[in-house]
């Protein structure tokens, strides 16, 4: 990858000119989607967009005894990692890339969450800490699966270049590797039933609680980014490749959309559980999804 | 599994919340606006006295009065009506109106105090009852 391509695909596509509109859109169509399926009319068609400009004109009041410098560098760097992990994602085959990308990917993911967990502290908050406390718990829990899952797809393939890995026939060991990120992708984009440390009712939306104003509107931003950086991620390794680039972009938009809808649906059934229940939830039941994948996929390795 | 049968039949019903100015329907002993009527009252104030809210202001001044109502600080508990003995107060079955300014749904009468009913004496005791009592 050189600079220009590396450039282009950071501000361009898949990177920050896509990756925002498409946020603030997957932001909507996951409330929208909620309030049909709750019976209720939703958010008009563009308004987390009308939020985030809503936000930026509001100005930050003063918190006194918290360091203002620090909590306005996480959300900017939840955002930065954010739209970093989007632009990694080989969306456009053969355009790009390197080895070990896939461990890139997977670091800027997780800088949000621990943007998030530092920025809950820093607040000096107390529904801040409890929030930075259940996010560093439920971190500590989803990771497990999420990252074994992950390798278990990159050693599928004998790489971790996430070009080769998009481009490689998909195997059933690979479906069952999505099908665990995919159970964790909730508890990564804190929706239902693993929202527990943006707990609305319950703790004042957790780390946000201090945040308002511009720093409020690069959160959501971070969020929105979030789900395209989890979603297309799963999207761009479940679709087989194919001889047109337009077909690919198309199956990976569409199954992205799906995705979104999946998880829309499964946040409107559930409610949210507790942290005890999320951490058996992952370390006792979906744990066998990754263990399956590894085994399987490091066994075929050995036999070939 | 059951939940996601309730989703699909939400989705399939349609959206329930209903747009401006479409209200849903009242039951039978909804509590709405207070009505006043002039033509009754009597001016004792009792509603006044009765409302805990402050929504009903009373000034008197010689033989005028002027009873006042303001909907936005009710609470529609019904406790004006149930004390006025004249009848001079219902409350409206309807859903109260959307209001944009502050203190629009504000009414107020100027009257002149009229004189109470005289109330109805007991019939006397017949003479023959030597206790006196009624029965």
């Amino acid at each position: 990858m050189n600079l220009l391509t590396a450039l282009a695909r950071f501000l361009v596509f898949p990177g920050l000119l896509f990756a925002i509109p498409a946020a603030w859109f997957v932001l909507w169509l996951e409330r929208k989607s909620v309030a049909l399926l709750q019976q209720r009319i939703g958010p008009p068609f563009g308004q987390p967009f009308f939020d985030f400009v809503k936000l930026m004109g509001k100005s930050t009041p003063q918190r006194p005894g918290v360091n203002g410098i620090m909590m306005r560098a996480w959300p900017l760097i939840a955002v930065s990692a954010s739209a970093g992990a989007v632009g990694l994602l080989p969306v456009l085959p053969l355009h790009g890339g390197f080895q070990g990308d896939l461990i890139l990917l997977l670091a800027l993911m997780e800088i949000p969450a621990i943007c998030m967990i530092v920025a809950g502290f820093s607040s000096r908050s107390l529904f801040g800490e409890i929030g930075s406390a259940r996010e560093a718990t439920l971190l500590v829990s989803y990771n497990l699966v999420f990252l074994l899952a992950a390798v278990s797809i990159a050693v599928s393939q004998h790489s971790f270049r996430l070009e080769s890995l998009a481009g490689a026939p998909a195997t059933w060991w690979r479906y069952l590797g999505l099908i665990a990120i995919l159970i964790c992708l909730p508890a990564k984009l804190h929706v239902n039933p693993f929202s527990l440390p943006n707990a609305e009712q319950e703790i004042y939306s957790g780390p946000m609680v201090e945040y308002a104003g511009f720093e409020l509107a690069l959160w959501q931003l971070s969020h929105g980014l979030e789900w395209i950086a989890g979603v297309g991620l799963v999207a761009t390794l479940a679709i087989p490749p194919s001889s047109h680039v337009w077909l690919d972009i198309a199956g990976v938009l569409g199954l992205g959309l799906i995705l979104v809808l999946v998880i829309s649906i499964i946040a409107a059934a559930t409610a949210r559980i507790a942290i005890d229940t999320t951490v058996r939830f992952y370390w006792q039941c979906t744990i066998a999804f990754a263990v399956v994948a590894i085994s399987a996929t490091l066994l075929m390795r050995l036999r070939s | 599994m059951k939940i996601l049968g309730l989703l699909w039949k939400n989705l399939r019903s349609g959206v329930a919340t209903l747009r401006f100015p479409a209200a849903p329907p009242m039951t039978s002993n909804y509590r709405g606006l207070v009505q006043f009527d002039p033509a009754r009252c009597t001016g004792c104030a009792m509603c006044r006295f009765r409302c805990t809210a402050r929504a009903i202001t009373f000034t008197a001044a010689g033989k005028q009065f002027t009873w006042a109502y303001n909907p936005g600080q009710c609470t529609f508990c019904g406790r004006c009506v149930d004390g006025c003995k004249d009848h001079a107060l219902s409350q409206d079955s309807n859903c109260p109106p959307i209001y944009v300014s502050a203190g629009s749904l504000r009414t107020s009468y100027t009257l002149q105090r009229k004189t109470p009913p005289p109330k109805t004496q007991p019939a006397p005791a017949p003479a023959n009852n030597p206790s006196g009592e009624t029965l």
